[in-house]
C-alpha cells in the first residue's frame, strides 16, 4: 500500500493506492474520493461499547470504514478542517492523539480511549484522548501546519495547540506567567509538557479561530 | 533466551532505534534490565541494575524509566507490577531511589487534589456569592425605579391575561371588594400607588397581584369567605406584593442572572431568550417563598394600620388548609407558597408583637354580595 499526503499543509488530503488484498481503516466520512471496486465495509469502531466510548469521550466517530481492493484500486481520505495531515509508524509503541485527530491507519493498530486526567481538562486538551499502540501506520490530521519537537526536560505549548504525544511525556497546566501576564497577555493557560519524547503541534488552534471569529460577529 | 525471566511491556528510546524509539519487552535478570524491540529489526539494550538510575513521569505520571548514567539508553514501562518486581530483583540495590520517587509522587499527588478542591470551593464560592449579590443588586435597583415602571408592566400584564367576564362595578361584589380597597388604601406602603380591582367570575378561590397594583380577585374566593374581613386579609396580602414591588423584583433578578451569566461565559442568545420568557411567567404565575412571606406580614400590617384584625388573613389560610390539607413537608418546601402552617404561625405571632389597638368589623355586607353571585 501507497500513500501519498498532497496538498500540503493547507488542504492536506491523502492518495491510497491500493494493492490488491490490502485495507486501510479510516474514520467515518473521511473518503473524498474511491475508484469503483474498492469495497467498503462500515463496521463498530472496535466493538460496540468500545465505539461508544470512543465517540462519547474520544471525539470519533461511532463507526470505521475499511477499504479494501480485491484487484488494485485508490480512496482519497480527507478531514475536514483545512490542515496538515502526518503519516506515523508504529513499531509496538504507543501514541496518544487528542479526540477529533485521528484519520486513518493500518489493520495492525489498535483504537483506544484513554482517560487524559483532571489536568488535561483544565488545559482544554478534553478529559479523554485516543491511544493508538501496536504495529503499523497511523494518518492523523491538525488544523493548520504540523510541527514536531522532540522534548527532553520541559516544552511549553500553548493550550489548543497540542495534536499528539508519547505516553513518555507528561502534561501539565500552568500559567503562561505571573496572574496579571496570564490573563493579558492573551496566552493564559499553557501546557507544561515534561519528560522525553516526540510532540506534536498544530500550527492553529480551534479556540483561537473561535475568538477570532467571535470578535467580528 | 529471557523466556524463563517475567516479560512487561514497555518501550527504549536509543540513538540506534529507527526514529530513535520503539516498543519493546522487558525481562529483568537479577543483574540487569533487559529491553527486547519487536519483531523486524530486533535489538536488545541492558543497563546494569547497579548503574540504573530510576525516574518517574509520564502522561500518566506512573510510567518508570530506567537510564543509563549518560542518559543514552532509556527503558520504560508503565504495567503495574514493574516497580514491584524492580524491587525484589535488585535485591535492595535499586530501593532507595524507588522510596523517595514514590514519596515524591505522593506528595505531588497530594498537592494536585488539594489544588483541585481548592478552586472547586472557590468556585462554588464564587457563584453562590455571586447569585446572592446579584439578586441582592437587582432588588436595590428596583427600588430606584419610579413607580411608573411597575404601572407600565402591570398594564401590559393585565392586557395580555383576556379576563373571563369581569364583573359590572355596580355588582355588590365589586362594591364589596371596592370598600375593602379603599379602607386598607391609605395604610398602602406607596401612598402614590393607584390600586385597581377587578372582580373575575371564576370558581376557584384565588387573587393576584400584578405589579403597579392592578388586583384580580375571583369571586370563587369571595363565595368560599366567611367574613368580609378575611377578604381584606387575601387584599392586603396582593396589596403588598404590589407595594413591596415583587413583580419587579423577580424580573430584574431574573435578569441580573442571565446578565451575570452572559458576563462570565460569553454570549448565550438561547438563554437570554429562555430567560425573558421565565421572567414573565414568574410574574404571572407566582412569587417566591421569601416575597410570600413578606407580603404576608407587610398585609399584616396594613391589617392592623387599618384597624382589622389581621388574624383574619390567618383565618383565611385555615380555612384553604381544611379544603386543601397541608402540603406535605418536602414539597411545599421547593414549591413557591410557604407551609399553610407556618404562614398562619407568622402572622399570628406577628400580630402579637405588633402595639395593641382595637379591631373594628368591616361595615360591609359579605353575604349580599355572596347572595349576588349564586
Amino acid at each position: 500500500m501507497d500513500v501519498e499526503i498532497r496538498n500540503r499543509p493547507s488542504f492536506a488530503n491523502m492518495l491510497v493506492s491500493l494493492d490488491p488484498d490490502d485495507s486501510i481503516i479510516a474514520e467515518a466520512d473521511a473518503m473524498a474520493s474511491m475508484s469503483a471496486d474498492v469495497q467498503m465495509s462500515t463496521r463498530w469502531n472496535g466493538g460496540m461499547m468500545r465505539a461508544i466510548a470512543r465517540r462519547i469521550l474520544g471525539g470519533e466517530s461511532l463507526f470505521v470504514n475499511e477499504f479494501t481492493a480485491e484487484s488494485a484500486g485508490e480512496v482519497v481520505l480527507t478531514q475536514p478542517f483545512p490542515g496538515d495531515i502526518v503519516c506515523l509508524e508504529l513499531k509496538g509503541n504507543t501514541m496518544y492523539l487528542q479526540p477529533g485527530a485521528f484519520i486513518a491507519c493500518e489493520p495492525g493498530v489498535t483504537l483506544g480511549v484513554g482517560w487524559a486526567g483532571v489536568r488535561s481538562f483544565i488545559s482544554g486538551e478534553g478529559l479523554f484522548r485516543l491511544k493508538v499502540s501496536g504495529h503499523g501506520r497511523i494518518w492523523f490530521g491538525a488544523y493548520g501546519a504540523i510541527f514536531t519537537r522532540e522534548v527532553e526536560g520541559e516544552y511549553i505549548v500553548d493550550t489548543g495547540h497540542l495534536v499528539a504525544y508519547e505516553p513518555t511525556v507528561a502534561i501539565r497546566v500552568g500559567l503562561a506567567g505571573g496572574i496579571f501576564s496570564s490573563f493579558f497577555s492573551g496566552e493564559g493557560v499553557i501546557t507544561r509538557v515534561k519528560g522525553q519524547g516526540k510532540i506534536y503541534m498544530q500550527s492553529r488552534s480551534f479556540g483561537g479561530l473561535a475568538a477570532w471569529t467571535n470578535a467580528h460577529l | 533466551m529471557f523466556d524463563s525471566y517475567e516479560s512487561f511491556q514497555g518501550g527504549v528510546f536509543h540513538a540506534s532505534v529507527p526514529e530513535g524509539r520503539a516498543g519493546a519487552s522487558i525481562y529483568l535478570t537479577h543483574s540487569e534490565i533487559v529491553a527486547k524491540t519487536q519483531p523486524e529489526g530486533e535489538q536488545t539494550f541492558s543497563i546494569r541494575l547497579s548503574e540504573c538510575q530510576l525516574d518517574l513521569g509520564g502522561a500518566s505520571g506512573r510510567m518508570l524509566f530506567c537510564r543509563t548514567p549518560d542518559r543514552s539508553l532509556t527503558i520504560f514501562c508503565e504495567e503495574k507490577g514493574f516497580a514491584q518486581a524492580l524491587h525484589q530483583d535488585a535485591m535492595g540495590t535499586l530501593s532507595e531511589q524507588l522510596s523517595n520517587l514514590c514519596m515524591t509522587q505522593r506528595r505531588s499527588e497530594n498537592q494536585f487534589r488539594f489544588w483541585v478542591m481548592a478552586s472547586a470551593v472557590l468556585l462554588v464560592v464564587l457563584c453562590v456569592g455571586g447569585y446572592y449579590g446579584v439578586l441582592a443588586a437587582s432588588r436595590a435597583a428596583v427600588h430606584a425605579l419610579p413607580i411608573s415602571v411597575d404601572e407600565k408592566i402591570g398594564t401590559i400584564a393585565m392586557q395580555s391575561m383576556d379576563l373571563e367576564e369581569p364583573l359590572d362595578e355596580e355588582h355588590p361584589a365589586n362594591q364589596l371588594v371596592a370598600g375593602i380597597v379603599d379602607r386598607l388604601k391609605p395604610h398602602a406602603a406607596i401612598r402614590e400607588m393607584d390600586f385597581n380591582v377587578v372582580v373575575v367570575e371564576s370558581d376557584e378561590v384565588n387573587a393576584f397581584a400584578l405589579p403597579g397594583g392592578e388586583i384580580v380577585v375571583y369571586t370563587g374566593l369571595i363565595e368560599q369567605a366567611e367574613s368580609a374581613e378575611q377578604i381584606a386579609g387575601v387584599i392586603a396580602h396582593e396589596m403588598s406584593h404590589a407595594t413591596l414591588r415583587h413583580g419587579l423584583q423577580s424580573v430584574s433578578q431574573s435578569l441580573g442572572i442571565i446578565a451575570a451569566i452572559q458576563i462570565m461565559i460569553g454570549d448565550v442568545g438561547g438563554l437570554l431568550a429562555l430567560g425573558s420568557e421565565l421572567a414573565q411567567e414568574s410574574i404571572l404565575t407566582g412569587y417566591s417563598r421569601g416575597a410570600e412571606t413578606e407580603a404576608d406580614l407587610e398585609g399584616a400590617r396594613m391589617l392592623h394600620a387599618a384597624h382589622i384584625d389581621p388574624k383574619s388573613m390567618a383565618e383565611f389560610f385555615e380555612l384553604l388548609k381544611e379544603q386543601q390539607g397541608d402540603i406535605p413537608g418536602v414539597i411545599a418546601w421547593i414549591s413557591t407558597h410557604p407551609q399553610h402552617a407556618q404562614r398562619i404561625e407568622n402572622i399570628i405571632n406577628y400580630e402579637k408583637t405588633l402595639p395593641k389597638v382595637e379591631y373594628h368589623l368591616l361595615d360591609l355586607d359579605l353575604s349580599a354580595a355572596q347572595q349576588a353571585l349564586k
